[in-house]
């Protein structure tokens, strides 16, 4: 269940196609009974249908028997599988892309907070992010604005100190003890603060005035801010002295040991490489025959078994070897002596509670130390892209967006639905007069009783300007541990091509009266034939699907194949330890050709087989239909 | 806590055997040939090949680690990765599918029925190391879709122009690296993709050359001993943070279901995984010492924390001593005796020590004082500390030595009265000492402090000539702090060190994984891309993964 009933996904006809990997290919050659371990465990199931796994080995392995069956409950299904109106459409290959057979290519950035676009040598050097004032709250992730302090007073005399906060849960960046001195380029002002501060100091401030701010808030009133503000000034002081004291373990911030790091490897690597030999192979392994040299003398030379291998091995420098970073200063930081227990301290601490502590979505973007709420940082914007998506064989442009973020035009837009039938799907109910009259006269999609024949409408409509020859074909009875029966009632049938909508009304009322059939009253059609088209319009067509919902497996309904000692509780805990079993999905694999006008195609173009520049094309593909929800009990 | 015993340590272990190497290597010029035979002829073996793919353009490479859990996304150059996106059932749904966000966060919610606990946490892991369990097509699927999504929504670069580095364990399953290499190489257009290990590069994260890199990772833990950039020992238990959280959720089951009927509820979880995983991230803490004191005043406070019946609207008071149990239970195994456990679980404190100790004494000496835990389970607040003491309690208790019982009492008892007998053969019983008699506790830290002023004169000298190049730290126990793999391998790229296992687009659609050389001593294409060409380019290897 992923939509509301009913609903219909196309499984791209790449999920055909595995990932070709020549390894594979090689081992399976040699012995195919290697691949047996990789094949997935088999799950336990007891219906006939699941026999047939949709994995890319077995496919591959029993490719004599290539019409497998789509199971859409694999696993793998969900990534094959797509809303119609998301696949796109390759006029060169004549096939249904998915977004896992296109290429993207980055037409241009843009902050999707302030629409601006960002040019391309900025958007490294921004980390992705917006590099103005758009920022998201670290709390809650709504939009922070820009604010004075003094804006709770009223005048608007637009000056003074700025924060950032959050309308949606107030938290203002006072409470992570930072102003802005001016309302633009907050980004280069944060940046400079975070930077700046020596990291132990600004953490430890940040972390006092949270634990008060907590208490009151500062935008509360103004006279709480003047308060805050001192009493931020005296926890600074005392906090201030302490990481200064010492100095064996002076924390370092990731982003500072990273760079001092970087620094002392890069003088290291400076210095090695002047010896005068300048191998510069040899400084980082020993699988090189000069490295391993140097690892023999390293034992020959100093030591009495020199004397084996001559003196001239004595006589040879060493180069100098790049050694471990050793200081503070180099990027070694040792952990401190004390441990973690300040921060176990302040976990269990009344003032942090299970607020203070961040959550898993709120560090994600942070820093990797950040801990509790007070260490996370309003996040910039993170910019957003407009792509231009190209079909991954044979480089045809299928979709090219405008470049300006603001525009929502596309200049190229092959979408999938232009070239293959819209499939939609309704339940046919019946009038009381009905032949069945003990069928409810809509049923409700997601109770569905099971073993009680169901008749569904399935609509394919047409968008090309050419008529269509659809097949339809479905298993007879659906995958997985519910069984349902499945009949296609008539499913050979042809939908008119997407003329002008003019046509039709000129074609008269007869044509009309039909169009409108289907909503002015299903009684008059009478009952589904078997090998007779529902209803039948311009561009589309109706057929009738007969479905017979299968027993959910354990369920009291259950007749033959099942074990009849299973009491309701099973039913349960079967239905949701195998979470959607009870979704009832039909596999249509639907197969469609057309003559479509091969002027544009110059390979057909000499052998075309039919007259006037014509030529067949086809196209095959899987579709599944979510009818409904099967309820456990009759 | 633990600063006694390293003083002691340090006593004992005080550079004897500090590294000849470090002070050989680094000593000052002298008159020389200017190159060696073998040493020419490798330069000009390099020099002479094409120089082929090593002037690629400037393009920074893009650095991805992937674990079980979660994969972590940047730019190489970057000390931190762009982006760190997790796995679970939402990135599996279907495209338009947003159940996701209509039931609010998911696995918050709790469970209809208890469930197996593997089954539980199944869903939240891109893969698992034992491949017959997995399906690589599933892999192969989420692993495309995390990739794409990632470039698209993070990185904002066009996905295969640059260079890749992937840093992977280095034990990883072959099915599983190939899935991923092929996966990597079919979809988009990598010119090539550099492996590198993930334990090597932690310690390159810290700064350090040799380390002993503790990996709290998710299926396992390991325990790898890196010496001079180079794997040379790995020990790996399943106490991870696996079993963490399901003993976690257990915790939390248990505490939902007021009845205290533990029997029933041990076999299922009933609590969702994201909240399970939210408690876990948020409180979980360790002791300082397994006998510490709960009741004491600070740790004896409740936390209220989001019920586990109801984790949307109501709050549950829990005692904070409780968030340390899980941590104690699964990684420290406090209430299982050490030799009831299998080799596979052994808990932290034993894999650190065995490891050390299955090394060569100067490697263990200097991996020791290097001590670097990366990995989810290093954020556990109070873990480190509390296996690098536990460690030294271990090493204070026995020593170096593997042998335990009580035989070995007696023995000892046996020696030392020996030694009290004769006071000068002690330099005899010296030899053995270093290989198996380092043990007895008290005899350790006093023989060799007795013995060290019979200084090595050679040593001296060395000493006296390099007196600007500082000693090496050795035969403490200490914990460096690593920016993690990810960093690690940000900065190695970014320095243009190329990685030994660098594979190229075209020779892996060839053979796959199969078309790497066995060869150990292949090779080495040259580290830095700028400067000179790369080696042998024909074929390639797997080095660590083969």
């Amino acid at each position: 269940m992923s939509r509301p009933f009913p609903y219909t996904f196309i499984s791209c006809p790449c999920a055909d196609t595995p990932v070709p990997d020549p390894a594979r290919k090689r081992r399976s050659r040699e012995s195919p009974q290697k691949q047996s371990p990789q094949k997935p465990a088999p799950r336990p199931s007891t219906s006939e249908g699941e026999k047939k796994g949709t994995t890319a080995n077995e496919q591959r392995d029993e490719d004599d028997e290539d019409e497998q069956t789509f199971d859409p409950r694999s696993p793998r299904s969900d990534f094959s599988l797509y809303p119609p109106e998301q696949l796109l459409y390759c006029e060169e290959c004549h096939q249904i892309k998915c977004s896992r057979c296109i290429t993207e290519e980055i037409v241009s950035w843009y902050c999707p907070s302030c629409l601006f676009e960002t040019p391309s040598s900025m958007v490294r050097g921004d980390g992705n992010r917006c590099g103005r004032n758009c920022f998201n709250c670290p709390v809650c992730t709504a939009p922070l604005a820009v604010s004075t302090i003094e804006n709770a007073t009223g005048n608007g005399t637009q000056q003074g100190p700025w924060v950032l906060s959050c309308a949606y849960c107030l938290w203002t960046t006072l409470d992570i003890g930072i102003k802005f001195d001016k309302p633009t380029n907050i980004r280069s002002q944060l940046q400079k603060m975070t930077d700046a501060t020596p990291p132990a100091a600004f953490d430890r401030s940040r972390q006092a005035s949270r634990t008060l701010d907590s208490l009151k808030h500062p935008l509360s009133s103004s006279a709480s801010v003047e308060e805050h503000g001192n009493a931020r000034e005296r926890e600074r002081d005392i906090e201030h002295p302490a990481p200064k004291e010492d100095p064996t373990a002076p924390p370092m911030g990731a982003d500072a040991q990273f760079a001092a790091l970087k620094n002392f490897y890069r003088a290291q690597i400076a210095e090695t490489s002047n010896s005068p030999n300048d191998h510069l192979s040899s400084d980082f392994g020993f699988s090189s025959p000069g490295a391993l040299n140097r690892l023999m003398s390293l034992y020959t030379s100093s030591s009495r078994l020199g004397g084996l291998y001559g003196g001239n091995k004595k006589a040879k420098s060493k180069p100098p070897v790049m050694r471990e970073a050793l200081t503070a200063s180099e990027g070694l930081q040792i952990a401190p002596k004390n441990g973690e227990a300040d921060i176990i301290a302040r976990l269990a601490s009344p003032d942090c509670g299970w607020e203070g502590v961040a959550s898993l979505d709120q560090r994600k973007a942070q820093a990797p130390n950040a801990r509790f709420v007070g260490d996370l940082l309003p996040l910039p914007v993170l910019l957003r892209t407009k792509r231009a998506k190209r079909c991954k064989s044979c480089k045809h442009i299928l979709v090219k967006p405008e470049t300006k973020p603001q525009s929502t035009r596309f200049r190229i837009r092959l979408i999938a639905l232009s070239y293959i039938p819209l499939p939609t799907l309704c339940p046919l109910a019946f009038s009381s007069s009905s032949a069945l009259p003990s069928m409810a006269p809509t049923p409700d999609l997601d109770s569905l009783s099971p073993l009680r024949p169901i008749h569904v409408l399935l609509t394919l409509k047409n968008h090309m300007f050419d008529p269509v020859r659809i097949t339809l074909a479905t298993p007879p009875v659906t995958p997985g541990r519910v069984a349902t029966k499945v009949t296609v009632l008539s499913p050979q049938f042809e939908i008119g091509a997407n003329s002008d909508v003019w046509d039709e009304a000129l074609q008269g009322a007869s044509a009309t009266s039909s169009g409108d059939s289907k909503s002015a009253g299903l009684g008059q059609r009478g009952v589904p034939e078997a090998g007779k088209v529902w209803d039948k319009g311009r561009n589309w067509t109706t057929v009738v699907l007969e479905v017979v919902p299968g027993t959910l497996p354990g369920s009291s309904a259950e007749g033959g194949d099942g074990n009849p000692e299973t009491t309701d509780e099973d039913v349960v805990a079967v239905a949701a330890s195998r979470k959607d079993e009870d979704v009832l999905e039909i596999p249509v694999f639907v197969h469609m050709d057309w003559d479509a006008d091969a002027q544009l195609d110059q390979q057909n173009l000499g052998k075309a087989s039919k007259a006037d520049d014509k030529v067949t094309r086809e196209l095959a593909y899987w579709m599944v239909l979510g009818v409904g929800r099967i309820q456990a009990s009759l | 806590m633990a600063s006694d015993t390293q003083s002691m340590n340090a006593s004992k272990r005080n550079s004897a055997t500090s590294s000849l190497r470090h002070s050989q290597a680094t000593r000052p010029a002298s008159p020389h040939t200017p190159q060696q035979p073998i040493r020419s002829g490798s330069t000009s073996f390099a020099s002479n090949t094409s120089p082929s793919s090593s002037f690629r353009s400037e393009d920074d490479a893009i650095i991805f680690e992937i674990g079980a859990r979660s994969l972590r996304a940047g730019f190489e150059g970057n000390s931190t990765p762009a982006c760190v996106v997790g796995f679970g059932p939402e990135d599996s749904r279907r495209a338009g599918d947003y159940r996701g966000w209509i039931q609010g966060s998911t696995g918050a919610a709790r469970l209809p029925q208890p469930v197996d606990a593997e089954d539980w946490a199944r869903a939240y892991e891109l893969w698992r190391l034992d491949s017959r369990e997995v399906d690589l097509g599933l892999v192969e699927d989420k692993i495309e879709r995390a990739f794409r999504e990632t470039y698209n929504q993070f990185l904002l670069t066009d996905a295969g122009t640059t260079r890749l580095v992937l840093v992977v364990p280095s034990l990883m399953p072959h099915p599983l690296l190939s899935s991923l290499l092929s996966t990597l190489f079919s979809r988009w257009r990598f010119p090539s993709v550099t492996l590198l290990s993930s334990a090597t590069m932690s310690a390159t994260a810290a700064g350090l050359r040799s380390a002993l890199v503790v990996d709290v990772g998710w299926a396992e833990t390991t325990a790898t001993a890196i010496y001079e950039y180079r794997e040379i020992a790995t020990r790996r238990t399943t106490r991870s943070m696996k079993h963490l959280m399901q003993e976690t959720g257990r915790l939390l089951t248990g505490l939902g279901s007021n009845n205290q009927d533990n029997t029933e509820t041990n076999d299922g979880i009933s609590v969702g995984f994201g909240y399970c995983e939210e408690i876990s991230s948020r409180v979980a803490w360790c002791k300082s010492r397994s006998d510490e004191d709960t009741s004491s005043s600070k740790l004896n406070q409740t936390l209220s924390i989001p019920s586990p019946a109801n984790p949307e609207q109501e709050y549950m008071d829990v005692p904070f001593s409780r968030f340390a149990e899980p941590t104690e239970k699964v990684l420290f195994a406090s209430d299982i005796p050490e030799h009831e456990m299998d080799d596979e679980e052994k808990s932290l404190p034993l894999l650190v020590y065995n490891i050390l100790l299955s090394l060569p004494p100067d490697a263990r000496g200097t991996c020791m004082a290097r001590i670097t835990f990366v990995g989810g389970g290093s954020r556990i607040p109070g873990l480190r500390q509390r296996v690098l003491h536990e460690v030294s309690s271990i090493i204070d208790r026995h020593g170096w030595s593997p042998i335990r019982g009580k035989a070995l009492e007696r023995q000892r008892e046996r020696l030392e009265q020996l030694k009290l007998s004769s006071q000068r053969p002690s330099a005899q019983t010296e030899a053995p000492k270093n290989n198996e008699e380092g043990s007895s506790p008290d005899e350790g830290p006093s023989d060799p402090s007795k013995e060290v002023p019979e200084i090595d004169f050679v040593e001296q000298k060395l000493r006296r000539q390099n007196k600007d190049t500082p000693v090496p730290l050795q035969g403490v126990l200490r914990e460096v702090e690593s920016l993690g793999p990810w960093a690690g391998a940000s900065l190695t790229t970014s320095l243009k060190i190329r990685g030994m296992v660098e594979i190229e687009r075209e020779k892996f659609l060839q053979h796959g994984l199969a078309g790497a050389t066995r060869d150990i001593e292949h090779p080495v294409p040259d580290r830095r891309s700028g400067l000179r060409s790369g080696g042998d380019r024909s074929s390639w290897t797997l080095a660590g993964w083969a």
